[in-house]
């Protein structure tokens, strides 16, 4: 079981611009696109995407992959992420990161493959968010936290010391493996 | 004619030391070649053979009196048990709060040696021994606690309240722990309704505790697994007497190669400073190196 927290506050924009499309389906699927302020993104592409996570169930992750790019050409920022059995496979393109927290350390997760373990904990998110933080920052408060809430909570509140939440959209996910079903 | 060694006086003196000096060399070669071998090569990220430097101070500052309590398990017993550190922060205003960071100091004295590997173990035991304080005191004084365990190359680390556990790396510091203040709940709401946060910080009870060594069932923060550390990281263990009057931005100033030197360096800068209501100020400060042997 994967247990996640998504948070999609709109810092101090007027509105929250990013998306975060996910489907929990058997596998989980996910995607998230950044939009920085200067990024155009029409509203039936954003529909296509979430239509496409949403029906990616019995997809291949290579085809949702192929399916997505054309619509997200010009974006630049998404990333897909699909967790299923034991391993997380994810596709990055520009400025949206994913770490593992691993022998006492947070690793960026390469695209591709990587092999999960019970108790194993891995954050998706955009560059917005992720400039507030350091690495040490990140790890800290996900080897402390008992949820994936608990863990999104103490990195907010690290932001917040820096920013008050006033400046752009912040997104991210954080996810727990944890075994059972 | 043949010519012996012993004919030639001048190479005759010189074989000796040739010969203790080739076999010196040989010897400091293959011993530096095994303890390479041995190590995955010097510097290497998976290095066990950390060794921990450390120093501390407790000052009482413009109090009436110390509140701050410090313990360090002893350091012979380093490689056995790793080294285990506390700072309790007496809190300020309350009748009791010295006295219960000091019992809370004795409580960790008696757990060591504690195991590594058992930190849920050790939380629970920290809750219980609060309870043991409200029964006691019954929430007429309270202290806060941070405490560090350091092993080969992995720390865990323990939290009640807000002070503090900060990891210098590559010359950035970073607080580790959560504080557990009312602040800390007003961001988290005003979080979840998707608003800024500057009202959280300009509440006057911001900074007020939500929990405590003291109070029932405080929720005690610690790593369920350990954060792996490296050759040149700092450790500081310490009370917000130190943090409130050397912020975190202007810490790097004072760290210096060693632990004592460091922890002199940021003594003398909270005295410079002179704040008229300055607090209890303590600190535990590490430093890790690699041994070479």
């Amino acid at each position: 079981m994967i247990e996640n927290y998504i948070l999609m506050h709109k810092g101090g924009q007027e509105e929250y611009r990013d998306s975060v499309f996910v489907n929990y389906s058997h596998a989980l699927t996910m995607a998230i696109l950044y939009l920085p302020t200067e990024a155009e993104f029409s509203v039936a592409d954003e529909a296509s995407v979430q239509a496409l996570v949403q029906a990616s169930s019995k997809m291949r992750f290579t085809d949702l992959s192929e399916s997505i790019y054309p619509i997200l050409t010009n974006l630049r920022n998404y990333m897909l992420i699909r967790i299923d059995d034991n391993t997380i496979t994810i596709e990055r393109h520009g400025k949206v990161f994913a770490y593992i927290v691993q022998n006492g350390e947070l690793k960026m997760l390469p695209n591709g493959k990587t092999s999960l373990e019970d108790g194993d904990r891995v954050i998706c998110c955009t560059n917005e968010f992720k400039r507030c933080l350091n690495d040490l920052a990140i790890l800290s408060d996900a080897v402390v936290s008992d949820s994936a809430e608990e863990w999104m909570d103490n990195m907010v509140c690290r932001i917040s010391d820096k920013n008050r939440l006033s400046e752009g959209n912040l997104t991210a996910v954080t996810m727990i493996v944890r075994s059972g079903d | 004619m043949q010519t012996s060694f012993a004919d030639l006086p001048v190479l005759h003196g010189l074989i000796l030391p040739a010969v203790i000096l080739f076999v010196l060399t040989t010897a400091v070669f293959i011993w530096f070649s095994v303890v390479y071998v041995k190590k995955g090569g010097f510097g290497h990220p998976d290095d066990n053979e950390l060794y921990i430097d450390c120093a501390w101070f407790c000052e009482i500052g413009k109090r009436p009196s110390q509140q701050d309590s410090v313990y360090i398990s002893p350091l012979q017993d380093y490689h056995k048990y790793g080294i285990t550190a506390l700072v309790a922060d007496g809190m300020g205003g309350m009748e009791f709060g010295g006295e219960i960071s000091e019992k809370v100091a004795g409580f960790v004295e008696n757990m060591c040696p504690m195991s590594f590997f058992a930190s849920e173990q050790n939380a629970d035991e920290l809750r219980r021994f609060s309870n043991v304080l409200y029964e006691e005191y019954n929430l007429s004084g309270g202290s806060t606690l941070a405490m560090v365990h350091i092993t080969g190359n992995f720390m865990n680390y323990y939290s009640v309240g807000d002070s503090d556990i900060i990891l210098v790396r590559n010359g950035t510091p970073t607080i580790l722990n959560p504080r557990q203040n009312y602040m800390a709940l007003l961001i988290k709401s005003l979080c979840r309704n998707n608003k800024q946060t500057q009202t959280a910080y300009s509440n006057p009870k911001a900074r007020s505790l939500v929990d405590f060594m003291g109070n029932k069932n405080p929720r005690v923060i610690y790593t369920k697994k350990p954060i792996r550390i490296f050759d040149g990281d700092k450790i500081i263990v310490s009370s917000d007497g130190l943090t409130d009057a050397v912020s975190l931005r202007n810490l790097t100033r004072y760290l210096k190669d060693t632990a004592a030197s460091t922890a002199v360096e940021l003594k003398h800068a909270v005295a410079a400073r002179k704040r008229p209501k300055q607090d209890n100020y303590t600190a535990i400060v590490f430093t890790v190196k690699r041994s070479l042997l």
